[in-house]
């Protein structure tokens, strides 16, 4: 029998919200970008508002994955992708810090750097699919 | 204990916690004069930082001096007491006041807010100007009263014949005054204006008069740390103006120079002298704030670079035409003491060893660790030039252990005896140094 889409296709909750986070966290790289060319003091704002909502976002994100593991609507982890998100998250973190900066080091070099560095990882996240765990398999009798 | 210290603590914990591994910079006295010792800059995760908490006097408590002299408390009780002027009739003003409100531009300034609590800097100020006089010679105020009201962040503060200027963070504004009057309604008529809002970072506009009494001098502080609010922003900012009584006319008369919150006239040479609070976050050990003469025309590098031509990165475009004019100040006082008070003396009223030379308040800022300045020094000069290294005059502004402020230096004036008279914001307190009885 042909499957509709109901209300009992399982849904994780982590992925769109990793998604989001990815979404900023690569938008940084274009601010520091403009930055570094026009030299103009407000897109390093930008930069460092985009690395702050992707980090809300990506904690976010962890609570979603925590609620989705202890629902058990996840299966296993995908080391890959976790590790991934993790290393983009903690270097955004770092990121956050450099970027807090006053002026052009905020930026440069090191700034614009970690941005490449996060914005080239979760491009991969992103391509391989931002559900860090996949969805459980259904197997008969199960209920949830 | 509120939920939002709670927080705040523990955020500055773990900010300390991560620079803790900083071995200790030179110690201040490699600072002083006119070569201070320079490390190379430095770029932080997070610059060095000690936030001390802010505990006020408690009774008794007083701070401590150089023997031969005795301090005690003339009034206190004041709302964020920031400057200090004796009036000829032995009259002392004091202008309470604090900075204007201020908008959160990026996530570090939340952060702010919370540093600026801790360590008393936060206090509402009065925006008003009390006056206190000693009726009975007896060293307290007798008579307080609102001498001026509704002030827009006030700081410096001159009078000169019958007219009294105020420096508020937006304008000069003149009031006339009569000798005794202890209280002026009419509002104050604006000379000149100065850079304020809607940013308006350092809002303490400085004053004094020249000897000549014709033009008056006001010191405006830059409008960022190292223009993160844009190089647009700085316009007509960091400068030393000035400004003609007759007409309001304004012209610049030095630059680059970032925070000039203190400034007189070197009684035997008739020349302007300027205290400066320099850049901070590339280490506790730049940039020296100073003391220094101010040559008419002179660019002393804010914010392309300091103590002469020494560059700083973080500003860019750099500007190596104005580099290369830029001349380094006369006299470092050492990294992040916060200079906000500046008075020649005026000879030995207070100890033989004080007759010649200018008092400094050094308020102390949360920039460096160790903590530097909560004191106020003593410049010794000689021939008009500073001639040796600063003395400690009033200390124990922090608690033993610098884990607590009681007080914090800021305006000093000399009254009709020769006493040393010092405002001091998180103590609201005005101290009065006098020599002790013989």
């Amino acid at each position: 029998m042909p499957q509709t889409l109901s209300a009992r296709a399982p849904r994780l909750i982590h992925p769109p919200i990793v998604a989001a986070s990815a979404a900023l966290l690569i938008g940084t790289l274009v601010t520091d970008v403009c930055y570094v060319r026009t030299l103009l003091f407000q897109w390093n704002n930008f930069s460092i508002w985009l690395i702050t909502g992707g980090l809300l976002l990506a904690a976010a994100a962890g609570l979603g994955l925590i609620c989705d593991l202890l629902f058990h609507r996840g299966g296993p982890i995908s080391p890959a992708r976790f590790a991934l998100v993790a290393v983009a998250a903690l270097l955004s973190l770092v990121n956050a810090f450099v970027h807090s900066r006053d002026a052009y080091t905020a930026v440069m070099p090191q700034g614009i750097a970690l941005s490449a560095l996060v914005a080239l990882i979760l491009l991969v996240v992103v391509w391989l699919g931002c559900n860090i765990t996949p969805v459980r398999e259904h197997t008969k009798g199960d209920r949830s | 204990m509120t939920y939002r210290t709670i927080v705040g603590g523990c955020g500055l914990a773990a900010l300390m916690a991560l620079t803790a591994c900083d071995k200790a910079p030179a110690p201040p006295e490699t600072q002083y004069g006119a070569n201070p010792l320079l490390p190379q800059p430095r770029q932080y995760l997070l610059p060095p930082m000690e936030v001390p908490l802010a505990v006020g006097w408690q009774q008794g408590e007083t701070p401590g001096v150089l023997p031969g002299l005795q301090i005690h408390a003339l009034a206190s009780g004041f709302a964020h007491p920031r400057m200090v002027y004796a009036l000829p009739n032995g009259d002392v003003l004091v202008v309470e006041s604090n900075g204007p409100p201020t908008q959160a531009y990026r996530p570090k300034d939340y952060i702010a807010p919370v540093v600026k609590n801790r360590a008393g800097a936060a206090a509402k100020g009065g925006n008003r100007i009390t006056l206190l006089r000693d009726a009975g010679g007896d060293g307290k105020a007798g008579l307080r009263t609102t001498f001026i009201d509704k002030l827009n962040s006030p700081f410096g503060i001159v009078l000169v014949g019958d007219t009294l200027y105020v420096a508020d963070t937006d304008a000069i504004l003149q009031f006339h005054y009569n000798p005794g009057q202890t209280h002026i309604a009419e509002p104050g008529v604006r000379l000149t204006e100065l850079p304020a809002g809607p940013i308006d970072h350092h809002w303490t506009k400085s004053l004094t008069v020249s000897p000549d009494s014709s033009k008056l001098y006001v010191g405006v502080g830059s409008n960022s740390n190292i223009t993160e609010n844009g190089i647009a922003a700085e316009e007509g900012r960091a400068a030393i103006y000035e400004v003609d009584r007759a007409t309001g006319a304004k012209r610049l008369y030095a630059s680059g120079t970032r925070n000039p919150t203190g400034l007189a006239f070197e009684p035997h040479t008739h020349q302007l002298w300027s205290i400066v609070n320099e850049r901070d976050e590339i280490g506790p050990n730049l940039v020296p704030d100073y003391l220094t003469s101010v040559k008419q025309g002179a660019f002393y590098g804010w914010p392309y670079s300091y103590w002469g031509k020494h560059i700083d990165v973080r500003v860019q475009p750099q500007r190596p035409d104005l580099v290369a004019t830029a001349i380094a100040p006369d006299y470092a006082l050492s990294s992040h003491v916060a200079p906000l008070g500046l008075m020649f003396s005026a000879g030995a009223g207070l100890l033989p060893d004080l007759a010649d030379g200018a008092f400094v308040s050094e308020h102390g800022s949360w920039d460096r660790s160790p903590l530097n300045g909560y004191k106020v020094v003593f410049v010794p000069f000689a021939n008009g030039r500073p001639s040796g290294p600063p003395r400690d005059v009033v200390t124990g502004f922090l608690a033993p252990g610098n884990k607590t402020v009681r007080g914090r230096p800021v305006g000093l004036a000399l009254d009709r005896t020769g006493a040393l008279l010092i405002a001091d914001d998180v103590g609201n307190v005005v101290w009065r140094v006098t020599p002790s009885p013989r």
